[in-house]
């Protein structure tokens, strides 16, 4: 039983219908779970509270996470998966609004793989999430020990 | 007879015990005046040493009389000085005085101060929240009103007509348009809160590269640029740098439609400041809204002539402002503009 290809951590549903639209689009993958709060993703990464019992080594292949989060933010969601031994493995890919210079340097300092601001078309945003997938889940090779 | 003799003998006798007292009265008397002259000596010896004390008493009295004297004008003195201290203390509590009321009214305007600062710094903060939240949230929307077009132009391409298309491209043009409205009041909203940082500047190179980065972007090599040795100036090189870029992206821009489009860029010698000079020769404009140039989004051509969000000459004008200069612009319809501006040398 292997994990899924990307998890998907966004608030806005409509933010993340075009991402899991592009992925498609683009034929990266459709294996998108997608999860709309902080706390939601952790649960799922460590399999506890809603997803109690599912085992953390089956990991996704893939993060992919806004900044602004409810109840737990991205950059703690990301602490937590960095600062744990089965999940640190996972690339993760901050995918935001901000462009914020503090932001973006929270975000480094707390571990995350990737930085891209979320552009302002369809278009752009097609381009970057097909050159996400690309690059993380086919391109950079990762270690067997992740599925 | 006998009792003559015998009186006689006893006359005798009484006479010569009368003698022997008298000789005893006389050496009594004689004692006596040893005695007083003894006296008289020592009476005399007393009076002489009366009479020196008495004389020493004197000198003692004219001593004393001089310390008196001397203890008068000592306390004399003392009142005097105790008089002017007095004084100097009254003086001394007066400037004390003086000075807790200039205290009191430096304190109040301490406070005034303190409270100012307070709030500036709040605004700071509520603005630079405000440019955050701008920035992040209203992105979204936007991203959605362009991707959801998309999606429905290319999913229900067959159900939609021309008509429907067009309408379809003005949403997405509009999302678009937004887009970089937000951009550009973020950029403005930027230079209002940065400080400036002053350096001296190489305005020559500066504009040098300017010129030559706005000519890369802009893709018009054909336009003829003077620039003269401009004079070095003194203030924030990022901020002055995005001044020259604005002005001359507009005098290249606006001198498109020009057959021999020619930019000049010079300076003049003022009081206490440099006048630097952007000239073109392109469509100029009218001086009768040589008012409206420097307001936010205030355009004077339509979209479809000249693409721009109307905030370019705004942002010029706050920098130009946080330096402490000035700009002005001078035009004419059909034959070019000059943009002005100072800085302080």
């Amino acid at each position: 039983m292997k994990g899924i290809d990307v998890l998907l951590v966004e608030d806005s549903l409509t933010d993340a219908e075009l991402m899991i639209r592009a992925l498609k689009r683009q034929r990266i993958t459709q294996d998108v779970l997608h999860i709309r709060d902080g706390q939601e993703a952790l649960d799922y990464l460590f399999g506890e509270g809603l997803y109690a019992g599912r085992p953390p080594e089956n990991c996704p292949k893939l993060v992919m996470l806004d900044l602004k989060l409810p109840k737990v933010n991205g950059v703690e969601v990301v602490q937590r998966i960095k600062s744990e031994e089965k999940l640190k493995v996972i690339p993760v890919v901050m995918v935001t609004s901000s462009k914020e210079e503090k932001d973006i340097l929270r975000s480094y300092q707390s571990g995350v793989n990737s930085f891209v601001s979320k552009p302002l078309t369809f278009d752009e945003l097609l381009n970057v999430v097909s050159e996400i997938g690309c690059y993380w889940l086919l391109l950079n090779r990762s270690s067997e020990n992740i599925n | 007879m006998e009792t003559t003799i015998q009186k006689i003998a006893g006359v005798e006798t009484d006479l010569k015990e009368r003698i022997r007292v008298l000789e005893g009265v006389q050496k009594a008397m004689m004692n006596l005046l040893e005695d007083f002259n003894f006296e008289k000596d020592r009476l005399e010896n007393s009076q002489k040493a009366t009479l020196n004390i008495l004389e020493d008493y004197d000198m003692e009295k004219i001593r004393l009389e001089g310390v008196q004297r001397a203890v008068f004008n000592i306390l004399e003195d003392f009142s005097e000085e105790k008089v002017r201290l007095v004084e100097t203390q009254r003086a001394s509590v007066n400037i004390l005085e003086d000075f807790e009321t200039e205290k009191a009214k430096l304190d109040v305007v301490n406070k005034e101060l303190e409270r100012e600062i307070g709030e500036r710094r709040r605004a700071e903060k509520e603005l630079e929240f405000f440019n955050y939240s701008v920035s992040h949230d209203l992105r979204g929307p936007l991203r959605a009103i362009d991707g959801f077009s998309k999606i429905l132009v290319e999913d229900y391409r067959g159900k939609v007509d021309e008509e429907g298309m067009r309408i379809l491209n003005v949403i997405m043009e509009s999302a678009k348009k937004m887009g970089r409205l937000i951009d550009e009041l973020l950029a403005l909203s930027r230079v209002g809160q940065k400080g400036v940082v002053k350096n001296k500047i190489d305005m020559r190179s500066l504009v040098d590269r300017v010129v030559h980065e706005v000519q890369r972007t802009l893709a018009c090599p054909s336009v003829r640029v003077v620039i003269q040795n401009l004079p070095d100036a003194y203030g924030d090189a990022i901020l002055i740098e995005q001044v020259l870029t604005n002005l001359v992206s507009n005098a290249f821009k606006f001198t498109r439609k020009h057959d021999k489009p020619a930019i000049e860029i010079g300076f003049q010698d003022g009081k206490g400041e440099v006048v630097y000079a952007v000239k073109d020769n392109g469509i100029g404009f009218d001086m009768k809204y040589h008012n409206k140039l420097f307001g936010v989004f205030e355009r004077l051509h339509r979209e479809e002539e000249f693409e721009g969000t109307g905030v370019g000459l705004a942002i010029v004008q706050r920098i130009v402002q946080k330096h402490g200069g000035r700009v002005w612009a001078e035009g004419k319809v059909g034959q070019g503009a000059t943009f002005y501006f100072t800085l302080p040398s």
